[in-house]
């Protein structure tokens, strides 16, 4: 008897939907299993015969033959046990063709008969819908990630033998069609981050660079001596920057999904993701891949921050391994049959101390050599820092400031004026819009991704900010790549500030982030 | 081909002990060096010379007067010394060719190898508008124990020794010891207490050191003790102003505005981010971030102040 049951797989992030086919025939017992099967889907074998005997399905003396098609991807993942059951049930004759007609099914058997809970449920669902599936049988503890996806029928089953009696139309199937605007309904529970730039005691020319690196995507740097807040203001970045549309929110929450990092508490990623790896880590943690390629955490931090401390301490491979996305912002793991392509779009945000010791350029604490100076700056290379277009400094804070002094005439006006991360993000929010209109159809979203071709043509200039660019060029030792950053972020200060044109003012403060 | 050929086609001169050229100063000091090899000249012997010598990773403070005391100087024609180092020494003689005077530097290797490689502009123009001394013979690499003793020569050439910057436990130090030894006058320049490099020079003024308050009084005061009737300082050629311009006497304040008045105010030698001195300005002016920052580019730019390492501010000398 011949039965065959839709699935779906992972290959990297790209998903395909396969067919489980399953033939019995009366025979020695035996189990088979073809189709380029990487050891954990083989070992489904066990997995299926001892969690249907546990469900009280005795399989007679069988021959039971299994084969993956497509049979030429490699299969991972534990997906499959369960529409292996499921069709062996087929075969036999327990469940009629029509009850798994145009149904997808996955998950991971227990020896006891539970389905347990898969990674990928979403982009495998999306696959699903796409190609015409109208519904999917899924772990129940995968349910609410599933039911992100709208306009498919969920079926959330706990274990084997209810499988079965589902299936036998012993209980009338109700699957659960999901609200078309899951996001929204279940995104507000999340918690929402606490950190607000209104914490930050001073700096507020780091918030302000922070601030116009959000609104613009612009990589940024910061400069300063260790515990001056640089971490921080990185935190507190994802803050201040719109939230992701739909279309972002799929993309990130597949890339967890495909990691393993949703669960029931949190089944979709909708909040920017911040990820703030120790420089210890490994090439191959930031950037993906390893033996069976999964995403790294530059992908992990797609759409949102990437915050490298200490930039210079990382290994010279991690930051040159930066190129690659900061360029294609997608990362490509090559294999010798195949490519994962992972996307990798995230906002790098950078910390680094000035010097081996921290407090260069104050001489009287400093007393680092030049080339020891010029060594520790080397180990960030030049195609990293062309990649950056604001550079900040941020400097220790006096006694009086961390610890409070008492209020003094005047003193202080600047702790009194603090800005929230609310008051921020409206402003972002308004250069963000700005930027969309502008950038409608041309495949740029953000300032920071103006081609150099382009510049001429978004970031145009009047004669009168020519004629200071042309005034600032000698003495303030521009050159020519300096020039188009300067440009670009003036881009962004003027969409901060809601200006249809670059004016001088624009540039008079770009100019303080070149660096 | 002999040895005495090569140096003269590389133009390397020669000097022992005993010869006519031999320089004047050297002869009474006990470790004299036997010979010495020269590109360019020798300090000549009747001018005044004054070492203008200090830390390599000096501050802003000991940059901007280093460059002052040495244009000072040299206007005055007084010869300055330096070891070509990195910092203070790279920077007087620098600003000593630039004035127009004579400066010279002894170095720790041959004299033709130049060292640090960062000083070769200053090395190829002190070759041409000075001299370049050493003990050691030519094609010798700068090794860091050739050091202490080339600073022997170094004091050994000039009637004085200026200290820009020191501190506590500083090569400068060895050098002055080396200078009051060979009967040297020592002059320091104070600083503030709480400078760490500083401290050097405070000490020597405790210890008797005569403290350098002025470019100006600096010059007379060489010139007085070791000069004759040719050297004029700049205040008999005529100029009894003083013109030190770290004292922002060239910045006519009536054409500043307010807040660029407030900038200067809140700035010193010590360099501060925009942060820094948004906090100390916000207790005077109501500004914004983005306001300071813009004024801060143009107060770059119309050279009111300096910019260091990117996005740093401090007065500019």
């Amino acid at each position: 008897m011949y039965s065959s049951v839709n699935s779906g797989g992972l290959c990297g992030l790209m998903c395909y939907i396969a067919s489980v086919e399953v033939d019995v025939q009366r025979s020695l017992p035996a189990f088979e299993m073809v189709g380029r099967l990487l050891s954990e889907v083989k070992e489904a074998r066990e997995r299926v015969k001892v969690s249907l005997k546990n469900c009280g399905i005795e399989l007679p003396p069988i021959r039971i033959t299994v084969n993956i098609s497509p049979a030429d991807i490699v299969k991972s993942g534990t997906a499959f046990d369960l529409p292996i059951a499921v069709g062996i049930m087929n075969a036999l004759g327990l469940v009629t063709d029509e009850s798994i007609e145009d149904m997808l099914i996955i998950g991971e058997l227990g020896l006891n008969g539970d389905v347990k809970a898969v990674n990928g449920v979403l982009p495998i669902l999306i696959k699903a819908k796409e190609s015409g599936l109208r519904r999917c049988m899924v772990p129940a503890d995968n349910l609410k990630e599933a039911s992100f996806v709208s306009g498919i029928e969920i079926i959330p089953v706990e274990d084997v033998g209810k499988v079965m009696h589902l299936l036998q139309g012993g209980e009338e199937i109700c699957g659960i069609y999901a609200d078309n605007n899951g996001i929204c309904t279940d995104g507000s529970k999340l918690p929402s981050t606490k950190d607000d730039f209104a914490d930050i005691i001073g700096q507020e020319a780091c918030i302000r660079a922070a601030t116009i690196a959000a609104a613009g995507f612009h990589h940024m740097l910061m400069v300063g001596p260790p515990g001056a807040g640089k971490t921080m203001i990185a935190k507190r970045i994802p803050s201040i920057m719109p939230p992701m549309d739909e279309k972002e929110s799929v993309e990130v929450s597949t890339i967890y999904s495909v990691s393993g990092l949703l669960n029931k508490d949190r089944p979709y990623i909708t909040n920017r993701p911040f990820y703030s790896p120790h420089h210890t880590a490994t090439t191959v943690s930031l950037t993906g891949g390893g033996a069976y390629p999964r995403p790294g955490i530059m992908s992990l931090c797609h759409r949102g921050v990437l915050f490298l401390d200490e930039l210079p301490e990382f290994n010279r491979e991690s930051i040159e391994a930066l190129r690659e996305p900061l360029e294609a912002r997608e990362i490509r793991v090559t294999r010798s049959r195949t490519s994962y392509v992972y996307p990798a779009d995230f906002m790098l945000v950078a910390a680094a101390n000035p010097c081996p010791c921290g407090y260069y350029p104050d001489r009287n604490l400093c007393n680092c050599t030049e080339p020891m100076i010029a060594r520790y700056r080397s180990r960030i290379s030049g195609p990293i820092k062309d990649r950056i277009d604001i550079i900040t400094y941020i400097s220790r804070l006096d006694a009086d400031r961390v610890v409070g002094a008492p209020k003094l005439k005047g003193k202080g006006a600047a702790d009194s004026r603090r800005k929230g991360s609310d008051e921020i993000s409206r402003q972002v929010a308004g250069a963000y819009e700005r930027q969309r209109i502008r950038y409608e159809n041309t495949g740029i979203r953000y300032n920071s991704e103006i081609p150099s071709g382009s510049i001429e043509k978004y970031c145009g200039l009047g004669s009168d900010e020519r004629e200071y660019m042309k005034e600032i060029y000698d003495p303030m030792n521009l050159t020519a790549r300096a020039y188009h950053k300067i440009l670009k972020v003036a881009r962004t200060i003027a969409d901060l500030e809601g200006c249809e044109d670059i004016g001088v003012a624009h540039l008079r403060e770009a100019v303080c982030y070149r660096g | 081909m002999s040895i005495e050929n090569e140096l003269i086609r590389r133009d390397i001169g020669h000097t022992k002990e005993g010869d006519k050229d031999y320089p004047r100063r050297l002869k009474c000091l006990s470790d004299r060096p036997k010979e010495l090899y020269y590109i360019g000249k020798l300090p000549a012997d009747d001018i005044p010379s004054i070492a203008i010598i200090g830390a390599r990773n000096c501050s802003g403070y000991g940059r901007q007067m280093a460059r002052e005391f040495a244009i000072e100087l040299a206007t005055a024609g007084i010869q300055i010394i330096s070891g070509m180092a990195r910092g203070v020494d790279g920077i007087a003689g620098r600003a000593a060719l630039m004035a127009g005077g004579s400066s010279y530097a002894v170095l720790g290797s041959g004299v033709d190898v130049c060292y640090p490689r960062e000083n070769a502009e200053l090395y190829e123009e002190l070759m041409s508008k000075g001299g370049v001394i050493s003990e050691l013979a030519p094609g010798y690499p700068a090794m860091a124990a050739n050091f202490p003793r080339r600073n022997r020569i170094i004091s050994g050439l000039a009637d004085a020794v200026l200290v820009i910057e020191a501190r506590e436990r500083s090569g400068t130090l060895i050098t002055v010891n080396m200078a009051l030894e060979q009967g040297r006058e020592v002059y320091a320049l104070p600083g503030r207490i709480t400078d760490s490099l500083s401290y050097g020079c405070n000490r020597l003024i405790s210890e008797g050191a005569v403290p350098a308050l002025r470019p100006y009084e600096l010059t007379e005061q060489i010139i007085s003790r070791f000069g004759n009737k040719e050297i004029k300082t700049a205040k008999e050629n005529g100029q009894d102003k003083d013109n030190m311009r770290y004292l922002n006497a060239d910045h006519d304040k009536s054409f500043m505005t307010v807040n660029e008045r407030e900038v200067l105010g809140v700035l010193d030698y010590r360099p501060k981010t925009a942060s820094e001195i948004f906090y100390e300005l916000s207790a005077r002016v109501d500004i914004r971030i983005e306001e300071l920052l813009c004024l801060l580019t143009d107060m770059t730019v119309k050279h009111m102040i300096e910019c260091i390492d990117g996005a740093n501010y401090c007065l500019r000398g």
